[in-house]
């Protein structure tokens, strides 16, 4: 199975631990890294001069909550988007309300997806099981360098 | 040309009033002058007529005692030298006649039983005189002149008059001329000073007065008016520029309210459904993973937590939609509504039940609205077409339009369970229901959001029903986007 984790920033306990159970539900095998806010994800991401930490490396995916204590889920997108080694990230933002403006706002910045969180969780796992087959299966590209040359 | 005097011109209109009036005086002089003129040269005609009739009675009487024939013809014909007569006869006692004087257009002297007539006919003047002889008729004397004179001199009058009052009359034209300017004037000067106001809306013109005579008031009263006017035309600017200023203020104090409304309602939805997905997650999870150790009652109660988890949701969904559809800028534009019902309907057929079900779609109707909002409304009243009719042996959806007054009234039909009447008043209020959640579950918001929608868009919405016999909506909308 593929060694990418997948990481999911949010902040609420709560839906961290059924995030988890949802993503674990999926595919038990894939390790998750949980962040709590924007501002430590942004220092798990790049170091003081802003290059990509090797914690990048090992990133598969990215679950996103737009509303985010201090650094928003939108400002980090920004930051994703805007550095070369993060580039490519696949992000999905999740959000727990299906504004329009949040989701326009999310795919200018270049999300490359947009979830909302259901009440149901059971739609919640379907939707996490296709959304990370499908991205562990796009990274699981040998040479991803090239497909960030591009 | 009469029947254009509306369309002349003041100084025409006095003009032609001035010498139309001194022209029928004039006439009315002239007329009269002639006739007096006719009647004092009849009467000296006449009395001429007279003393020459006397005098030849007077030397005729002698020779008409002698029978003298030759003396009375020498007698009359020296009359011949006088222009105007034109027949003489005279008569003995008996009535022979003794000697005439014939001219080429009357030969034959008239007999006197019965007596010819005297006076002045068309052409000629006649007389009789009797010639007497120491107070003893010893004959008669008959005369005729003709008026040729009389006609020439009167033609000549006639002509001289004319001439006269002609020139009267252009005398008078010319004065007329310059005498109307002191009329017109002022008043030409009031209308043109009146049309550039009212072309340039100017109203700090004046209108030059003329003097204390109505003319001078009218100018004054009109120079009061439009000072009035400038003054009300102040007043009216400064209170629109204080309405203005209020407005910005209530506008921005609005958006303001609005946007904390917004940022109300987004945290509502964020916040709200936060615990929500807390309570129907791990209830989910406990379900899932503790289950076995649950009784009956304990998994009843879960499920009971479970359900009221998600009827709070589509509640908090409910009045989202519900104040989105309140406060989103409208995008209006054409909307082929029959594509739109299409889609929900295809919808939900594809997740609905298992009863046979039959919705028609009235194909090419076409409204201009917000496409999102319109697909809220038609959803929830489609919805509900659907959900009270899943009770009946076999569901039937009808969806049709009519324009008409420069409306679109789309239908919504079905033969659900419909409503009672009574309660037509709640209908469209948010948290009403007309059914108990055990009936048919639901918000109590989704009508209302309806409601806004149409009223959004400028539009009406009514109902119709019978317990048991269907429900009928119809949405009116008005054709022309233009109106927001």
């Amino acid at each position: 199975m593929d060694s990418r984790s997948i990481l999911v920033v949010e902040d609420n306990p709560d839906d961290q631990v059924l995030m988890v159970r949802a993503l674990n539900s999926a595919s038990s095998t894939t390790p998750v890294v949980v962040l709590e806010d924007g501002e430590e994800t942004l220092k798990f991401l790049f170091d003081k001069d802003g290059k990509a930490t090797k914690n990048v490396e090992s990133l598969g995916v990215v679950l996103l909550d737009v509303k985010l204590p201090k650094v928003s889920g939108l400002e980090v997108l920004r930051h994703l988007r805007s550095s070369p080694a993060t580039q490519w990230l696949p992000v999905i933002m999740v959000t727990s309300s299906d504004e329009p403006a949040d989701l326009m706002d999310a795919y200018r910045l270049g999300a490359n997806s947009f979830i909302t969180k259901p009440i149901n969780y059971r739609e919640f796992v379907d939707q996490m099981t296709v959304l990370a087959r499908y991205w562990l299966q796009v990274n699981k590209v040998p040479d991803c360098g090239s497909v960030r040359s591009f | 040309m009469i029947g254009q005097w509306r369309y002349w011109r003041l100084k025409t209109k006095l003009l032609f009033l001035t010498l139309f009036t001194s022209a029928l005086g004039i006439s009315l002089v002239c007329i009269s002058l002639i006739f007096v003129e006719n009647q004092n040269y009849r009467k000296q005609l006449e009395s001429e007529l007279h003393v020459i009739g006397g005098i030849l009675a007077e030397q005729s009487a002698a020779a008409l005692i002698f029978d003298d024939k030759e003396q009375l013809s020498s007698i009359i014909s020296s009359l011949r030298r006088i222009d105007n007569i034109r027949q003489v006869c005279i008569y003995n006692s008996q009535g022979s006649i003794m000697a005439a004087l014939e001219s080429e257009d009357v030969r034959t002297c008239p007999e006197l039983e019965p007596a010819p007539e005297t006076g002045f006919a068309k052409n000629a003047y006649r007389m009789m005189m009797p010639i007497t002889l120491d107070q003893e008729t010893v004959g008669q004397l008959f005369l005729t002149s003709h008026l040729e004179v009389l006609r020439k001199h009167i033609r000549t009058f006639v002509l001289i008059t004319a001439f006269v009052g002609i020139g009267i009359l252009l005398v008078l034209f010319i004065l007329a001329i310059k005498l109307q300017k002191i009329v017109s004037g002022p008043i030409v000067t009031l209308s043109d000073t009146a049309e550039r106001i009212a072309r340039d809306h100017d109203y700090t013109v004046r209108a030059p007065v003329s003097g204390p005579d109505e003319l001078g008031r009218l100018g004054n009263t009109f120079n009061e008016m439009i000072g009035t006017i400038e003054e009300q035309n102040r007043r009216i600017l400064e209170s629109r520029d204080s309405l203005e200023r209020e407005v910005d203020a209530r506008t921005s104090e609005l958006s303001m309210a609005n946007r904390e409304l917004e940022a109300f309602s987004y945290s509502v939805s964020h916040d709200l459904r936060q615990p929500l997905r807390a309570i129907e997650g791990f209830g989910q999870a406990l379900e899932e993973d503790c289950g076995e150790q649950l009784d009956d009652a304990g998994k009843d109660y879960l499920r009971r937590i479970r359900n009221a988890s998600v009827r709070m949701a589509n509640l908090i969904d409910g009045l989202l939609i519900l104040s989105r559809v309140s406060r989103q800028s409208m995008e209006k534009e054409p909307v082929d509504l029959t594509a739109l019902l299409q889609e929900i309907a295809d919808e939900l057929l594809e997740i609905g039940d298992t009863l046979p079900t039959e919705i028609n779609i009235q194909p090419a109707m076409q409204v201009i609205g917000d496409s999102r909002m319109l697909r809220v409304a038609f959803q929830n009243l489609l919805e509900n077409a659907w959900k009270y009719s899943a009770k009946g042996e076999k569901r039937k959806i009808d969806v049709s339009a009519v324009t008409r007054n420069g409306s679109i009234e789309i239908a919504v039909k079905d033969n659900g369970v419909g409503f009672d009447m009574r309660y037509i008043d709640k209908l469209f209020v948010a948290f009403n229901r007309l059914h108990t959640p055990s009936e048919f579950s639901g918000t109590g918001i989704g009508l209302a959001t309806v409601y806004r929608v149409v009223r959004r868009h400028r539009g009406q919405i009514s109902a119709t029903s019978e317990v048991g016999k269907g429900a009928h909506f119809v949405v009116t909308l008005p054709v022309s986007g233009k109106q927001r």
